[in-house]
């Protein structure tokens, strides 16, 4: 199920950010996490960036890869892929 | 909570036209504790600097419970709270030095930035070691207490 993944992303977004109003059917694919979009900010990205290797091993060290990464549900959806692509976890089949 | 203190005494150009201290003062005074229990570990900013960071302040809040005024002393307590994400959060409080009354206390969160503006994620580990014997300190049981 490729989007299963992307389901998850936005939950894990919702639970770590409290964003106790947002459901994952409200966020967008490919709609922006920063500023205008969803309107999250740099403090929120430290606790996703926490939450992210927590629960997917995954590593992002400062904003200039953050900026690429959590550009969409979609773009941090293929890192984390792509980063836990050599492993065994099959995450996209929970 | 254990908390390092430095004291302040009000100053005539820090009270307002009712006679107490106006609120945007008592963030000067956390500031003055923060620096002073920075310095104590040699964590100022010119020190960060040095090592190719600054810390720049995202989040600050105040909550005012009692006026302070002219010529009082005042204890300004500070800590630091053990981070679980890449940023500094400290907690202060205003005490009047004569009956020990609560007259505000406050937050303040710093993120770390590298000298050319990248955003630090995770904590690097020379700036990790640096802030250990701080973070050791607040662990540390009050031997005052």
């Amino acid at each position: 199920m490729p989007g299963a993944l992307v389901w998850e992303l936005k939950k894990l977004i919702i639970e770590t950010l409290k964003l106790e109003e947002i459901t994952p059917e409200d966020i967008e694919d490919d709609g922006r996490l920063f500023g205008d979009g969803l309107g999250l900010d740099s403090i929120d990205a430290l606790e996703l960036v926490v939450a992210l290797e927590k629960t997917y091993g995954v590593v992002i060290p400062d904003s200039e890869v953050g900026e690429r990464v959590f550009r969409s549900v979609n773009t941090l959806a293929q890192f984390v892929r792509e980063k836990t692509k050599s492993r065994t976890l099959e995450l996209g089949n929970p | 909570m254990k908390y390092d203190e430095t004291e302040i005494k009000v100053r005539f150009n820090e009270v307002d036209s009712w006679g107490m201290v106006w609120h945007g003062h008592y963030l000067s005074w956390f500031e003055v504790g923060r620096m002073a229990l920075l310095g104590k570990f040699r964590l100022l900013p010119k020190d960060f600097a040095q090592m190719g960071y600054i810390a720049p302040v995202v989040d600050l809040k105040c909550i005012f419970k009692e006026p302070a005024r002219f010529n009082e002393e005042v204890l300004i307590r500070t800590t630091v709270l053990k981070p679980t994400k890449a940023a500094l959060t400290f907690r202060f409080q205003a005490l009047r030095k004569s009956d020990g009354k609560l007259l505000a206390s406050g937050e303040e969160t710093q993120v770390l930035l590298t000298l050319d503006g990248r955003m630090l994620y995770i904590i690097p580990q020379d700036l990790q070691a640096r802030f250990q014997p701080l973070f050791d300190y607040f662990e540390e049981p009050d031997s005052a207490a």
